[in-house]
């Protein structure tokens, strides 16, 4: 369940990029949960065009998954098959973070592939052809030179290989009622075991994904049509087939003209740059606990497992064998110098045991320890901050135990005195920092004990929710400062002179100070939410 | 002469603790029988039944004969506690070996954690008996430290983050410790002064704010008018 402030920056973002009708079918859907196309109309109390074209535009920006479900008819009718609408919350926020993809790619691979990213980000989904006619579009505008269509197709499967563009999914997958035993059947026991502990909407997405072996690959023209047949095999009625069409041809109006029907789409595939952003922070978490050293080691080791990692969340890297590891480790200028005894240090510094025989010798890190402290120092610092010192210890003490520790306990362990102690304490759990319970000891005389805890996972929940609420003020104050400073924004440099420049760099650096707190923001927002 | 006397009075005495005990030994006896821990005054007065100006009395006698002493209890500052005069005041009276007179001895604590957080910068890492011996030897403190209290403090600078705890590896700067043994080392990049990294939450109004749950877009509290963005934006 998404928090309330993670719905209203969505809404929000939604808003700024496609407009209100468009936020407002977003809203509906984030507030109510997958719907079908009647009821949002009934909800959001718009014309029935309205919004379809709403969520196309959803649909186009992979904001909206749509999928097919079969639903038990009433006295004496057939059952119906009645398309479904489900939100992915998760795509709209990363669509704040389109900078940051931006720059991997920059990175990475250069201009040429940069630009190709931004354009499927700015347009959602792209065929290759379309890829081909925006770019010969752009890059004639700007230089005059148009690359070759071969070096842009290149580029373009570069990036593909990299896995940071993948092919769209199944525009409506059709689910199978789950009561209904052999369809579940019909996938293998194996998967049918997995799918029954699985939500209708996780359901859905694994059904919409291409196939682990066609998403990354780049067709020839000659079985462009193969991601088409995949639909159709998961669509085995009739009458769920007319209503694809029906999208495929909505979908078309939005994209282009009827020829490109059997073309394949292609998106930005935002797990593997979530999955870049992740290693970033942990390697930048390791360097600043460790040394460089230990970071080169950690860098090595994700980036020799980057093809083998199918999730974000994973707990543990894949494991290696130290000869893998070290070679990785000389392949990068900084790695060089280290011999494979330091490499082996740094991994112990990572928290892997040396192992006694070293036949084998595979190591794997715990990235999931890594995320989880680099989370306790995100939220230390704010009650750090908002708190002091001392409260910051005594959240450190209970963050770090793990259960119940009494009043007097702590006021020993922190060097405070109790009544102080006690005094802080509970103003952290006032503001719900700090899960209290109290015991009453009837013994000779009736005394009372205080027993507090951090309690990590409505916690973090917490403060997830009071990071969205941040998020979603630094926009709204940017774009605050941006519409009160219009004007002087859009004045020549020439007449920019005295009071007016001054407000002019007043501005000027308050935007960037907003936007790189909303950057860095982010990150934590990532790290709490998406790592 | 005197001698006789001070039989006759040891008689009488004796014959009296035989027919009635005196407040005096009935109140030695309780406030023995507490060891460590003491007792307050309204205690002594319930568990012996005697009116108080009887109690006062007696106490003072003790007190004047030097069989009892009056302790500060930590919990209870302003409740006057008695305890027999063999009897150090445990731990959980004085508030621990920090507290002296019922306070805690800041100066103390804070001279210790200096010392200590020097020693190990020096030292790159080290272990507690490290750390001890050589507070020890350099004679930092009047007072001898024990081992315990030693700990006590690098166990609050690692809950400063001024510390982190390590196990040994045996390898580099660890060589000459044994593998496996707890050390401390300095934190990394966070010396003193530089103190603990700000998250990025705790960098901008926003994060620290004490009226984040009231702020809505378009409420009395709201980013286009808060206070703490217009001074935070103001260059």
């Amino acid at each position: 369940m998404v928090s309330q402030h993670g719905v209203k920056l969505a809404v929000y973002l939604v808003s700024s990029y496609f407009g209100d009708l468009v936020a407002k079918v977003c809203e509906c859907l984030l507030r109510k949960g997958t719907l079908p196309l009647r009821s949002i109309i009934q909800y959001t109390e718009l014309h029935e065009r309205q919004v379809r074209n709403c969520l196309l535009v959803l649909i186009q920006h992979n904001c909206v998954q749509a999928f097919a479900i079969e639903q038990q008819g009433g006295f004496g009718e057939a059952p119906k098959v009645i398309t479904q609408y489900m939100v992915l919350f998760d795509n709209i926020i990363h669509h704040m973070r389109f900078p940051k993809f931006l720059e991997i790619v920059l990175e990475e691979f250069g201009k040429e592939c940069q630009e190709i990213l931004e354009g499927l980000l700015q347009h959602g989904r792209l065929s290759l052809n379309q890829i081909l006619d925006r770019h010969k579009g752009t890059s004639s505008d700007s230089e005059g030179n148009c690359p070759a269509k071969d070096a842009v197709e290149v580029c373009f499967s570069r990036l593909v290989h990299a896995r940071y563009v993948e092919r769209c999914p199944v525009h409506e997958p059709f689910l199978a009622p789950p009561q209904d035993e052999t369809g579940a059947k019909k996938r293998g026991s194996k998967s049918a075991k997995v799918t029954e502990e699985l939500t209708t909407e996780q359901r859905a997405l694994l059904a919409a994904a291409p196939m682990e072996a066609s998403r990354f690959l780049v067709a020839s023209y000659a079985d462009t049509d193969d991601n088409e047949q995949e639909s159709e095999e998961n669509l085995p009625s009739p009458a769920v087939g007319e209503k694809r069409k029906q999208i495929d041809s909505k979908l078309d109006t939005e994209v282009g003209t009827k020829k490109r029907k059997k073309e394949i789409l292609w998106r930005a595939n935002f797990e593997e740059f979530l999955r870049h952003l992740r290693n970033k922070a942990c390697i930048a978490n390791v360097r600043a606990r460790f040394d460089d050293g230990v970071a080169i080691v950690l860098n090595a080791i994700l980036e020799a497992t980057r093809c083998s990692e199918t999730k974000v969340k994973i707990e543990n890297s894949v494991p290696l064998l130290v000869n893998s590891i070290f070679e990785e480790v000389i392949k990068s200028e900084d790695g060089r110098t280290m011999t494979l005894e330091h490499v082996r240090a740094a991994l112990v510094e990572l928290g892997c045991d040396l192992p006694s025989i070293s036949i084998d010798e595979t190591y794997s890190i715990d990235l999931k320890h890594i995320i989880e402290l680099a989370q306790n120092e995100e939220v230390e610092s704010i009650v750090l901050k908002r708190y002091g010192m001392e409260a910051y210890r005594m959240f450190r003490l209970l963050s770090k135990a793990g259960r119940l520790l009494e009043t007097d306990k702590i006021a020993d362990t922190v060097f405070v005195e109790k009544k102080e102690t006690a005094k802080i304490l509970f103003m952290l759990w006032k503001d719900d920092y700090l899960h209290l319970e109290k015991i009453v000891a009837t013994g000779s005389r009736q005394a009372h004990f205080l027993l507090w805890k951090v309690n990590k996972q409505t916690l973090w929940g917490h403060v997830l929710d009071e990071m969205y609420h941040a998020a979603l003020n630094l926009r709204i104050r940017t774009a605050l400062e941006q519409e009160q400073g219009k004007e002087i924004l859009q004045l020549p440099k020439d007449k920019l002179v005295g009071d007016l420049e001054k407000r002019h760099s007043r501005l000027r650096k308050a935007r960037i100070l907003l936007e790189s707190c909303l950057m860095k923001l982010d990150d934590a927002i990532m790290l709490f939410h998406d790592f | 002469m005197s001698r006789s006397q001070d039989t006759t009075s040891l008689k009488r005495k004796r014959e009296d603790a035989q027919q009635t005990k005196t407040p005096e030994s009935v109140l030695l006896s309780l406030i023995k029988s507490k060891g460590d821990m003491g007792i307050w005054k309204a205690d002594m007065k319930r568990e012996t039944n005697l009116p108080e100006p009887v109690v006062n009395k007696a106490l003072k006698i003790l007190q004047g004969r030097n069989l009892i002493k009056e302790v500060v209890n930590i919990k209870s500052k302003g409740r006057k506690h008695y305890m027999a005069m063999e009897f150090q005041p445990s731990n959980e009276v004085t508030g621990g070996s920090w507290y002296t007179d019922g306070k805690l001895d800041t100066n103390y604590i804070d001279v210790l954690k200096e010392s200590c957080l020097r020693i190990i910068k020096k030292l790159k890492v080290a272990t507690t008996e490290g750390i001890s011996e050589f507070i020890t030897r350099s004679r930092i403190t009047k007072n001898d430290c024990t081992r315990q209290q030693i700990e006590e403090i690098l166990n609050s600078l690692v809950l400063d983050n001024e510390i982190i705890e390590v196990k040994s590896t045996g390898l580099g700067e660890y060589h000459s410790i044994p593998i496996g043994t707890e050390c401390y080392r300095a934190a990394g990049g966070m010396g003193l002064g530089q103190g603990v990294r700000i998250g990025a939450m705790a960098s901008f109004p926003c994060g620290v704010c004490p009226r984040l749950n009231q702020c809505t877009p378009d409420g009395i509290i709201s980013p286009k008018t808060c206070v703490y963005y217009t001074t935070w934006l103001d260059f």
